[in-house]
């Protein structure tokens, strides 16, 4: 079966083709056949200047991410078949939020800096005695050692979109690589410089990297365990840790989400009051939240019991 | 056959800010003779604020709304995408562990409450789509909206992960273009309608959140869209409210309505303008509704 390959195309170093274009390529194609196959089949027999990386075929190398009908995935670990049946087409791209050297090849050079600035390595302190590890020490960091640094999160992420500064997830899930581990000394350093501006707090919670990470890596539920952990060590100065707090309380006092509130507590007075334009604006509307004071869920002696047996559990880890 | 009932959830949001949202809803749930209970002892789902803050805390007490739906005998129905995902993530997590299930019944054991694990949490725009049907619901339309194109913005929260949603394929959602082409009107077809509108960094990064609404509302408009439709309450909160942010941001008029899903349901089947609230947006939908439904 034939079927046509549109690949998005640009070399910035050459002057006819620095401007990016589609170039289609039509490839015969049998079962089980991989996008990464197709390639190698269109650069063997119609076009050797088509550039893409590629390594172990296997998925396990990381090196040949790239944008399949519209979404960061491995060529090598998606068919061709299934693609065109569910989007009656083949669409290549290079992969998003990176800037293209060449068709399908991206700087990785951000990613591997992102990376850099976790600290990629165990750092025990000095002179620690032995640490045994347990099979459930090493459950609790899980899956996050099964990047394979592809970068297909990044290339999903939302926030790293709109935001070229943000650490992004690939870089957070290997952060809790180290931040759970029973042998890690820093954690709390570690924690203190991932609250930074464009740091974990961040993240948009659009799911795209869990979503889409092709090992399972879940980089969002690292990235939650990350933020429940600074929090516990009273890392909680800068607004997305005073958001998730008063989110806590907020639902103890009302069983709500207290918009008003929220936002004061969030921001702090200073910042509230610049809100103030805005949130007149809503009340021309009959939008502006009042704060909630005696709009009480029902039974809220129940929240509160919950509040109480997971304080006293905690107390006690 | 006995009506479609559900424990209605119409999350935080709704039941203030964007209160228009869970008006429409009753209403069109009404015509279309949908039952809608109340929770009146629902707490927050936590919006994931809860799950960063103590994934145990978190888990039960979206069992505990579980349970008030379980005691009701119904499943829950919600009109927020944030709430669904956040329901729905906790829901797989104490199905699929029989053990997890049982330390979170511990905790509401202390609230004399207790989960079965037996409910199951729907977005309205399933309801519509799945349980009451798409050929049911162009039979009831009245005004068909054949002059109207829409954006469909799924968001994130109806969508992924998928693995606790898994109605829509997130590569290639339909639930919502289906919906829109029921009422008659064109779906519009962008890149953007399966991405994020930053909601949750607004009070954290605001930079972000309102250069992400922008583009996205660039995005739908530059492929000849009139105005967005989306099934979540966070999403029109900043796809419409921070809809003028966005243009002094990115230094361009932008000026597309929003509306909920409902509100647009409730068009074409005829109700009016102000029974479902148009006038609370802040961008008008005034111009291109014009003579049409005005």
């Amino acid at each position: 079966m034939k079927i046509k390959f549109r690949i998005k195309r640009c070399d910035p170093m050459s002057r006819e083709t620095c401007e990016p274009f589609v170039q289609g390529y039509d490839v015969e194609v049998t079962e089980g056949m991989t996008i990464l196959d197709a390639l190698l089949k269109i650069a063997d027999e119609q076009d050797p200047s088509l550039s893409f990386r590629k390594s172990c075929r296997s998925a396990i190398c990381g090196s040949c991410a790239m944008t399949i009908n519209g979404f960061s995935r491995l060529a090598c670990a998606t068919q061709v078949m299934p693609e065109v049946k569910k989007f009656g087409e083949m669409e290549i791209e290079p992969l998003p939020n990176h800037t293209v050297l060449k068709d399908l090849v991206v700087d990785m050079n951000p990613f591997w800096e992102k990376l850099e600035k976790i600290t990629p390595y165990l750092t025990p302190k000095e002179g620690a005695e032995k640490v045994c590890v347990l099979p459930e020490d090493l459950e609790a960091i899980g899956k996050s050692q099964q990047c394979i640094m592809c970068g297909c999160c990044n290339g999903e992420c939302n926030a790293l979109e709109i935001d070229k500064r943000y650490i992004a997830p690939a870089a957070l899930a290997k952060a809790w690589r180290f931040v759970g581990d029973v042998r890690e000394g820093n954690a709390r350093r570690r924690l203190d410089k991932l609250s930074d501006e464009h740091g974990m707090w961040d993240c948009v919670r659009c799911v795209h990297c869990t979503q889409y990470c092709p090992k399972g890596v879940a980089p969002l539920k690292a990235i939650e365990l990350l933020r429940s952990a600074a929090m516990k060590e009273g890392i909680t100065d800068n607004h997305g840790a005073k958001h998730a707090v008063a989110m806590a309380e907020s639902v103890k006092r009302v069983g709500r989400l207290d918009e008003a509130a929220m936002t004061f507590k969030t921001l702090g007075f200073l910042k509230s009051l610049g809100m103030i334009p805005f949130g007149l604006k809503m009340e021309l509307h009959g939008k502006m939240p009042l704060p909630l004071v005696f709009a009480q869920i029902n039974d809220i002696a129940e929240v509160r019991a919950i509040y109480e047996a997971c304080e006293r559990k905690k107390g006690k880890g | 056959m006995p009506p479609l009932t559900y424990a209605y959830y119409p999350g935080c949001a709704s039941q203030h800010m964007t209160k228009e949202a869970s008006d429409s809803t009753r209403l069109v749930a009404k015509a279309l003779g949908i039952v809608l209970r109340d929770m009146p002892k629902a707490n927050c789902c936590g919006a994931g604020l809860l799950t960063d803050y103590d994934y145990e805390l978190y888990l039960a007490l979206n069992a505990r709304i579980f349970a008030e739906a379980e005691a009701m005998g119904h499943d829950i129905m919600t009109i927020c995408s944030t709430c669904l995902m956040v329901m729905s993530t906790a829901n797989r997590d104490l199905k699929s562990d029989p053990a997890r299930l049982e330390k979170t019944n511990a905790i509401l054991k202390k609230a004399g409450l207790h989960y079965s694990g037996k409910v199951k949490v729907k977005q309205f725009l399933w309801v519509l789509a799945e349980d009451y049907g798409l050929e049911e619901l162009k039979g009831e339309v009245v005004k068909p909206l054949d002059w109207l194109k829409v954006a469909p913005f799924y968001g994130c929260h109806s969508l992924r992960p998928s693995d606790a949603l898994g109605v829509d394929d997130p590569m290639k959602p339909s639930s919502l273009d289906e919906v829109i082409k029921a009422l008659g009107a064109e779906a519009v077809n962008y890149k953007g309608k399966t991405k994020c509108c930053g909601f949750q960094v607004d009070l954290v990064t605001e930079d972000t959140a309102v250069r992400m609404t922008g583009t996205r509302l660039l995005d739908g408009k530059s492929k000849g869209a009139d105005c967005f439709v989306t099934p979540c309450p966070f999403c029109h909160v900043n796809l419409d409210n921070y809809q003028g942010m966005a243009e002094k941001k990115l230094s361009t008029k932008i000026d597309v309505p929003v509306f909920h899903l409902a509100q647009l349901v409730g068009l074409a089947l005829g109700l009016s303008p102000d029974a479902i609230g148009l006038s609370r947006h802040l961008v008008s939908p005034e111009k291109i509704l014009g003579e049409k439904i005005l």
